[in-house]
Parts: structure tokens; C-alpha cells; sequence
């Protein structure tokens, strides 16, 4: 249905390159975006802007209670009004359609099942006989428009038996009220796993630091919501569904399981441009399910759009909500001798596929530090919430933040300077490969050079004037303004791409049994077409919601093909046509698009010698590529690649040479260090960005407030595809750190009410709350990758939340305060001074 | 003002809200992007969604429909505002410039020139507010000051860019239009 917008070339940017285009690479520069012109110009189509003609309009009945008995549901109403043309209840789609599928595999459920095989928790797309969030789903409601699709909601008539709910993740292990009946506990998974010897390096050490750490419950917020329209066709008893779900080639399981068909028979399609999803938009196949059911059950295309209120309360979009209970071993010289890491995640009513984000952290272990001896547990909780989808990070960020503070609080209990006992745990550059005790693999980096770098950077501002200039901080203290700043180093995990993310739906007793040759990869998909034009259409298996993949391979393969970037066209496979890949997440396009890019490119020009060779009857060797021809060595003779596409036109479809695809295999698939790791389903990363920030804050602690003066920030992602791609990648992480440390949280009340339902209640930052970014790079490339990139998706979102931390701890240090919750919210800060005054 | 109006010849008329008559439809003419609009609309029917689903421009987006994000940022008579707040009726006889029709044959506004060669969008969805609150401000003062700047963009929420390029296209667009 929906238009798939090809991007073409940036024409004002590039027409000089158009005829002498060869050996100058565009690959590196900061090429501007070609996805721009289309957007600015609001020519753009979100999935927001697609309502076919005959479309309907689908709106939803929630639940007012987060915990409650679903007595009856009157719909007579409602059926009345002139403007209803169908109205779907949980007794309704449970006739024909399947629960939604959940990430853990093994789990008793209330369903009655015939042996003692334990089955799958069922969470139906709406309510069955009982809510258990505020929020949730009750009733879907179709009519001709939006305006009386809300009307016809306010008539349906739901009469609940409210339940007591539980909202706190503490509370809920006690398993005084039971989410799910039949799972007999709240605590829905658990695992625990040691690395090297924790028992030993604990006993040993001089020293034990304890603290616990709060993280509040989070989300990417995009501001574009969710957003589907579902059109079922009768004669092909098949689904089309336009949507902005995020991983739409890998997560389309979600959808087609739940309504009970094959992959091939419901294409789920996505627009060229969707307006953000960090994540988030992993988890809306609820939306594309009810829709879709919706469609077959009226024969006509149904849209929904998720407003504000729906995405931020009901949307199964929030993530990791977790408290940490951490200890470290220290010795007396400084030597981090172990970490003892106890977390619960507060996963809300239903845990849901991004459960494996409690796993993620084992890919950053120990941060940047040596530590041999660590265990490592946790405990997924389910509470009278809405459910855990993805956010930028996917768990990790919290893990830093704990780890991050413990060594705070040890630094000060050993009255030793924070920085030097960072820095003399720090992984030395010598040590590169580094392997953790988890397993996995850091690939290259100076951690001990770019902490030095940023601790260079802000000594400018302890000069005379600058923002830590003693006098002024020694000023402003007395006006209770107290200025601080903690440096670190921060890795980014970057590019997953096998089966531990369903490490959890697996039998974990199995696990060790198994053979590298078990494994399941997830690889990265292209499909290139040369036109007679000489025009060249390349088609993405991953969707995009703002990174700019169609610049990215814009730019390589106008270097691969030695043609101007003009020439090509970016585009969009739907589920249906593309392979299951993995798509846009875990930090992954950098490498895997640009290995892709690569790879095809290579094949391409492989193969357009190959058919030059044969159109003129001579040896392959005796043809060579360049600049978008093919030409006979020693002669005049040369062919351009849309002179190729005709003749290649001619061939038999299955012998044609230049429409090719191609999959790019996972960095980590070659390289035998892995093999452990991959077979024993723990997460493989294989490349690890690192950044050390130095953010300076200002607590005023009469107010609580606390301002960012100056971000400082010193970088490394390896080799830089697109650096202005790659800054904005860091301010935009940064940003959303900022607002994690500081402004937003989905806080619920006691009786389970959420109270942040809009977005003058969820704060994201604005530009009041980000500070002046002093950004550097250095540059390591990857050893492991294709062209030297590592992951750069996700690190400001991972490493800003944690140094603001350090930082606030660093400014209260005379008071004795660590920021052991955050966001670090006024009230929170007021509290904790309060308590020490 | 909609509203004080109401509430006064309610009094006057003595009549209970509920007796009041409810038109179904209300005829509007809206002047927008240079183009006079006469529409039969709903009086319920929202700006944002006069804009995006009858006059069909793409480039007003909205977002939280509570006046928060200023995604569906426009002007009205030359002002800034955020068309989810409002109801097409009140719009009625105003002059309305989006976003769309900014770019003159294919050619982008100095704004919109600015916001490309800076990286200033990303998923590209709060853009169209960003691009119309820098239009505005620019439109009255061409020598704004960072805590001006700041100012005018207050109210517009970017959850892709941490707001830098943003900053540092306003700049260039002050460039590109004293060019």
C-alpha cells in the first residue's frame, strides 16, 4: 500500500563529483544525508500519513485498573452507533487467532495443560478475563473515522472486580499478589553464573565495598508513536501490514504466529522514514495484530495510531526498571579483585522477547576494567505494569551505572582519588584482544590514552576562568552550588548477531553441550539491481528510523562501483521478500551495512567483468572494471554498466548476472575465539567502541537541581563510515543519557497508577537541558570487521547516564552523597540532603 | 476567546450547554500555504487534522496532541503555533503556512538548507516543527542570540539529535538568508 521511497543522491552536493568520480573515496567523509530533501519538504511518507481510501479506523478500550477481574463486557451501545463497523473482544479473537508469543519458553501458566510440560504464558492481544496493567487492551473498536472510533470507545461498558495490584519489583518477589495465577511466582526467570573464582577473590580481598543502585524505569519516547495499517485479502487469504515496527525481517514472527499463518502470507512492510524507535517499536505487534484482525474480519484496511497517552501508559514500550545490589573486592594497593553483581528487572505484566536484555550486560562484563572474578545474577520480575520492550542500550546501561557507582563508593571508602583507581584497573592496550571472563571479546582500543586525553581536556577548565577553576569552585560552594566532574571509560558493545538472544527460551542445562556448529547467525541482507539506464537500485532487508543507512550504502557502493552516488537508489524489502535477518539494532549497521556494501559491490563487479568477457568472447583477464564500465585491456572497447543490464536482460532470468543478492556473515563468525562463547549462547559483541566522558555538573543543594555545564566527551568507534553521522549518533545518545540521569522516569503510584501520561509529565530533555558537547575522537579501527567500524549506534544512551552519576557523586562527595537512584530528580536529591543535614 | 464567547451568550441566552444547538458542519475558509481552502468541517475536528487529512500535507506531523512536542508546529497569521491545540473553526479566516510550502521549485528554504548541510535531523519528525520555529524566529529578528535561539525553540521537543545541530543550523540559516 504504502509507497516505498527510494532515495536518490544529494544533487547539490554531488554534481561535481559526476564525471570524475574513481579514486576520490566518499566513504569516511561527511557526506550529506540523502534522506533529507524528502523529509524537510514534508514529501515524506511516516506510516502515520498512509490511509488508503476505503480505510477504517481502529481505536481501543484500555484498562482503567492495573489489576482487575474482567466481569463483563456490554457492547450493545456501542454496536448501535451508526459510525461502529466492528468491535473485537478477547472471546472474539481467541476463536481464530494464537496468544502472542513471549520471550521465555519454559514458565507454568494458569492454562490448563494436559501433561506437566510447562508451556508458554499466553498474552492475548486483549484482555482475557483479567488486566493487569493500566492501560492494557480490553476492547478494539472499528469505525470510520478516528473521531467516532474514540466516541463508540466511551460507550462500550466494562465492569471490573479490581484486584490489589503490585508495582514495586521488591514487593512483587514476595509473591503476596500473584500476576499470573498459574505461574505460581512473579519471579519469571532467574539465572545465575560465576566467571573465574568470586568466592576465593572475595575472601582474599583487604577490602569489601557494598552499595545498592536504583534505576529508574525508562524509554526511547520517539516522538512519532506507533502507528498500522492492516488490509487482509480474501482471495489470497494473505495480510498485508504497513507498520513502524522496528527488526520488521526478524520480529514478524510476532505477528504472523499470533494470527495463525505462514511468514509468507502476511508481508509486514515499512515506510522509508519512521520517526524514531531506539527499540521501542520492537514490541508494537499487538497493534499490527489487532488491525490485521480486524481487516479479515471486515474485509477492509484498518488503521491504528497510537496516540501520546496510549504510547506512554499502555504501549509495551517502557524498559529496564531494575535495583542492584553490588559488592566489590579490593585490595589494599587499589587492585579491583572482584565483582559480585545481584539485579531484579522489573519486566511489568508480561516478559516479553527483549527479555535477553538481563543478558546483554555479559558482553561488558567488567566495563573497562580487569576483574577475573565475577558472578553475575538476576531475577525477572513481573509486576502490574506495562511490558519491557528494547531501549537504546538493551539492559546495558543500568549495569554500567551500577558498576560505575560501587567503584565511587570504593574509591571513597579507600580514601584513594577516583580517577587514579580507575585508571590503574583500567585493560591495557597490550592486552587487545581482550577477553572477559564472560567470554566475549573486546577488539582493540587504548583505554588508558583516551582517559588521559579527557582529563587533559577539562585540566583547560581548572585554569583561571574556566568552569573548575578552584577559586570560582570554592565561590560558588558558598552560595551551596557545589561544581563537580568524574572522568571514565565507557565501552559500547557493538553488533550482535546469533542465537543467545534466545537464551532463555532454551533448555540452559543443554547449553554446555553445545557445538559451535549448533549455532544460529543472523547475518546482514542486500539485494543490488543495475537498470538500462545505468541507474543502480539497492534494497535493504533492515528497516530505518532516522540513522541514515540509505547515505551509508549511498556512499560505499558509489565507491565500491566507482559511480556517482546520484546513480543510486536506496530501498526497502518487506518481510516477505527478505530473508529473516537481523535488521537495525544492537549497534549493528555500521559494521554489518558497510560489510554488506562491500561484499555485494565486490560480487557486482565481479560478476559485470564476467559478463563483459563473455559478450565479447575473450578471457575474464582480459576485462577490468572501472569508473561504472567494463573495459577491454589493451583496446578502446569499453561498456557501461546500463549497456551490461541490457544485455544481462536477455539472459534467462535464472542465469543473470547483475540483479545478485547478498548476506554479509557476522564479524564474529570467523574468528575461532568466539566459538565458546557462541556455543554456550552467551552474548557475542564483537566489537567494542569505548568513550571517556567527563561531564561538570552543578548541584545548587538548596534546590536539588542540578545543571550540566560542559559535556566533555573523547570518543572511539573505529573507522568513522560518515563522522557527521557519527556525532550525531553521540549527541543524540548523550541527549537521551541526560534525560535518564536526570528528568525522565515512568514512576506508579501505590494503588498502580502510572504517572507520567503525558509529556509534561515524562520529561524529555529540551533544549533548556543539554549543555555545550565538547566532542573528540579518536580513531582504532576494529580488527575484526570489514572495514575497520565498530558499533556506534547506542554509546552516549550507555555511557552519559553513568558519568553524570559519577559526577554528581564527585560534586557531593564533601556531604557524603552518591547518586544511588536515578534520575537524579530535585525532590530525590532534596531528600538525601535533607536526611545527611 | 472561543470559549468566553460561548460561555457568554450561554448566560445571556439562559440555555444549559446541552441545549445548545451542535452544528454538525461549519463552513471555514483557511488561507494556507498561499492556497484559500473552503472547507465543510466537523467543529470538533482538530487544526493538525484539518491540515494533515483534508488539505494533505505530510509535512505537519503530530505527536503528542497535547501541546508539548511542537512537532505540528505551523503559524497562523505569522505566529508560531502548535495546530493540536487548536480547532480548524478557530482558524477560520487566518492565513496558515506550513512547513510544506516553504521550498520553492524544488529549491529548499535557507531553513530547511541550513537544517541539511548541518545534520540537524535524523528520524526527521519533529523536523518540520524545528524548521517553522526557526523560520519564525528568523522572520523577526536575523541577529538572534544563543539565549534567544534557545528561547524560540523551547517549546519543541528532538529526541534524535541532543539538539547541537539544531542549534548550529539556526546559525547557518542566519548565514544563508543575509546571503
Amino acid at each position: 500500500m504504502s509507497k516505498s521511497y527510494v532515495s536518490s543522491g544529494n544533487k547539490e552536493d554531488t554534481s561535481h563529483r559526476d564525471d570524475q568520480k574513481s579514486k576520490e573515496s566518499l566513504t569516511g567523509t561527511s557526506y550529506n544525508r540523502v534522506e533529507d530533501h524528502r523529509i524537510l519538504t514534508g514529501e515524506s511518507e511516516y506510516i502515520h500519513d498512509i490511509t488508503p481510501d476505503d480505510c477504517l479506523h481502529l481505536a481501543i478500550v484500555r484498562s482503567p485498573h492495573p489489576h482487575a477481574k474482567i466481569k463483563s463486557i456490554d457492547t450493545n451501545e456501542a454496536k448501535s452507533h451508526p459510525d461502529c463497523a466492528l468491535i473485537l473482544t478477547a472471546n472474539d479473537i481467541k476463536s481464530q487467532y494464537n496468544p502472542m508469543p513471549t520471550g521465555l519458553g519454559k514458565i507454568y501458566t494458569d492454562t490448563e495443560s494436559d501433561n506437566d510440560e510447562p508451556i508458554e504464558l499466553p498474552e492475548w492481544a486483549l484482555a482475557n478475563g483479567r488486566t493487569r496493567f493500566v492501560g492494557e487492551p480490553v476492547v478494539a473498536v472499528v469505525a470510520t473515522d478516528r473521531y467516532s472510533a474514540e466516541d463508540i470507545v466511551d460507550l462500550v461498558e466494562v465492569e471490573y472486580k479490581p484486584l490489589k495490584p503490585v508495582t514495586d519489583a521488591i514487593d512483587a518477589r514476595k509473591d503476596e499478589v500473584i500476576i499470573h495465577q498459574g505461574v505460581g511466582t512473579n519471579v519469571a526467570d532467574t539465572e545465575s553464573f560465576e566467571f573465574g573464582n568470586p568466592k576465593s577473590a572475595f575472601k582474599d580481598a583487604d577490602y569489601v565495598i557494598q552499595g545498592e543502585y536504583s534505576w529508574g524505569r525508562i524509554s526511547g519516547v520517539p516522538l512519532e508513536t506507533a502507528g498500522v495499517v492492516a488490509e487482509y485479502d480474501r482471495d489470497t487469504d494473505s495480510f498485508s501490514i504497513d507498520c513502524n515496527i522496528q527488526l520488521h525481517t526478524l520480529v514478524d514472527d510476532t505477528i504472523y504466529r499470533t494470527l495463525g499463518y505462514d511468514p509468507k502470507d502476511v508481508r509486514v512492510n515499512v515506510p522509508s522514514d519512521i520517526g524514531g524507535s531506539f527499540g521501542t517499536k520492537i514490541a508494537i505487534h499487538r497493534y499490527c495484530c489487532l488491525a490485521a484482525m480486524a481487516s479479515q474480519q471486515i474485509n477492509r484496511p484498518v488503521k491504528f495510531e497510537e496516540d501520546r497517552i496510549e504510547n506512554l501508559i499502555g504501549g509495551d514500550m517502557h524498559c529496564s526498571d531494575r535495583e542492584y545490589k553490588m559488592r566489590m573486592a579490593v585490595d589494599e594497593d587499589g587492585t579491583m579483585r572482584g565483582l559480585d553483581i545481584w539485579f531484579i528487572d522489573d519486566f511489568g505484566a508480561f516478559p516479553r522477547y527483549p527479555v535477553n536484555q538481563v543478558v546483554k550486560p555479559l558482553s561488558v562484563l567488567t566495563n573497562s576494567y580487569m576483574i577475573e572474578d565475577v558472578s553475575y545474577e538476576y531475577e525477572l520480575v513481573l509486576t502490574n505494569k506495562t511490558s519491557q520492550t528494547a531501549y537504546r542500550g538493551f539492559g546495558v546501561p543500568p549495569h554500567i551505572y551500577a558498576i560505575e557507582m560501587i567503584i565511587d563508593e570504593a574509591a571513597r571508602e579507600l580514601n584513594i582519588d577516583p580517577t587514579e583507581f580507575r585508571r590503574q584497573n583500567l585493560i591495557q592496550p597490550e592486552q587487545m584482544p581482550y577477553r572477559l571472563p564472560s567470554k566475549n571479546i573486546y577488539d582493540s582500543g587504548d583505554y588508558p590514552q583516551i582517559l588521559h586525553r579527557v582529563n587533559e581536556l577539562i585540566d583547560t577548565e581548572r585554569e583561571e576562568g574556566g568552569l573548575l577553576d578552584p577559586q570560582i569552585v570554592k565561590e560558588k560552594r558558598t552560595e551551596g552550588k557545589y561544581r563537580g566532574v568524574q572522568p571514565g571509560v565507557i565501552i559500547e558493545p557493538g553488533v550482535s548477531g546469533s542465537d543467545w538472544t534466545d537464551r532463555q527460551r532454551s533448555d540452559r542445562s543443554q547449553l554446555s553441550d553445545r557445538d559451535r556448529s549448533d549455532v544460529e547467525e543472523l547475518p546482514e541482507y542486500l539485494q543490488v539491481r543495475i537498470d538500462e539506464d545505468g541507474s543502480v537500485t539497492v534494497l535493504l532487508a533492515a528497516d530505518s528510523s532516522g540513522q541514515g543507512h540509505q547515505t551509508i550504502v549511498s556512499q560505499l557502493l558509489a565507491d565500491e562501483l566507482e559511480i556517482s552516488p546520484e546513480k543510486i537508489n536506496v530501498g526497502y524489502l518487506d518481510s516477505v521478500d527478505a530473508p529473516t535477518v537481523y535488521g537495525s539494532a544492537a549497534s549493528r549497521m555500521a559494521v554489518m551495512l558497510s560489510g554488506a556494501a562491500t561484499g555485494i559491490g565486490e560480487k557486482l563487479t565481479n560478476n559485470l567483468q564476467l559478463l563483459a568477457s563473455e559478450h565479447w568472447d575473450c578471457q575474464f583477464g582480459e576485462v577490468h572494471y572501472r569508473n561504472g564500465s567494463v573495459e577491454r585491456i589493451g583496446s578502446e572497447n569499453k561498456i557501461s554498466i546500463g549497456e551490461l543490464a541490457k544485455i544481462d536482460a536477455d539472459r534467462a532470468p535464472d542465469k543473470r548476472l547483475i540483479d545478485v543478492s547478498y548476506k554479509y556473515d557476522h564479524p564474529a563468525t570467523n574468528i575461532e575465539a568466539f566459538d565458546e562463547a557462541f556455543a554456550e549462547k552467551l552474548p557475542v559483541y564483537p566489537t567494542a567502541s569505548f568513550g571517556a566522558n567527563a561531564p561538570i555538573v552543578e548541584v545548587d543543594i538548596h534546590t536539588g537541581d542540578v545543571e550540566i555545564l560542559a559535556f566533555y566527551t573523547v570518543r572511539d568507534c573505529g573507522t568513522m563510515l560518515n563522522p557527521m553521522i557519527v556525532d550525531g549518533q553521540a549527541h543524540g545518545g548523550i541527549a537521551q543519557g541526560i534525560g535518564a540521569a536526570l528528568l525522565e522516569e515512568f514512576a506508579y503510584d501505590e494503588s498502580g497508577q502510572p504517572q507520567a501520561t503525558m509529556l509534561d509529565e515524562y520529561l524529555l530533555p529540551s533544549v533548556m537541558n543539554v549543555p555545550p558537547i565538547i566532542m573528540e575522537h579518536t580513531i582504532t579501527p576494529s580488527p575484526f570487521t570489514e572495514t575497520g567500524a565498530k558499533g556506534v549506534g547506542e554509546g552516549g544512551m550507555i555511557d552519559a547516564p553513568a558519568s553524570i552519576a559519577s559526577s554528581i557523586n564527585d560534586a557531593l562527595e564533601p556531604l557524603g552523597i552518591v547518586a544511588d537512584r536515578i534520575p537524579v530528580t530535585p525532590n530525590r536529591l532534596r531528600q538525601k540532603l535533607r536526611d545527611c543535614e | 476567546m472561543l470559549l468566553t464567547h460561548l460561555i457568554r451568550s450561554m448566560s445571556e441566552n439562559n440555555m444549559a450547554l446541552s441545549e445548545m444547538p451542535k452544528p454538525d458542519r461549519v463552513k471555514i475558509t483557511i488561507t494556507v500555504n498561499g492556497e484559500k481552502i473552503t472547507e465543510e468541517v466537523s467543529p470538533r475536528l482538530k487544526l493538525s487534522d484539518f491540515l494533515r487529512n483534508t488539505c494533505e500535507l505530510n509535512g505537519v506531523r503530530v505527536g503528542c496532541e497535547h501541546g508539548v512536542c511542537g512537532v505540528c508546529a505551523v503559524t497562523m497569521d505569522g505566529n508560531l503555533m502548535k495546530s493540536c491545540l487548536s480547532y480548524a473553526v478557530q482558524a477560520d479566516g487566518s492565513v496558515i503556512e506550513t512547513v510544506d510550502g516553504l521550498a520553492e521549485d524544488g529549491s529548499l528554504h535557507p531553513v530547511q538548507q541550513a537544517f541539511h548541510e548541518s545534520h540537524a535531523l535524523q528520524c526527521g519528525f519533529c523536523t518540520s516543527g524545528f524548521v517553522m520555529a526557526t523560520k519564525n524566529l528568523l522572520d523577526e529578528n536575523i541577529d538572534p542570540s544563543p539565549e534567544e535561539i534557545e528561547a524560540a525553540l523551547a517549546g519543541n521537543l528532538c529526541r534524535c539529535t541532543g539538539y547541537k545541530n539544531i542549534f548550529k543550523a539556526v546559525d547557518r540559516a542566519v548565514e544563508l538568508m543575509e546571503e
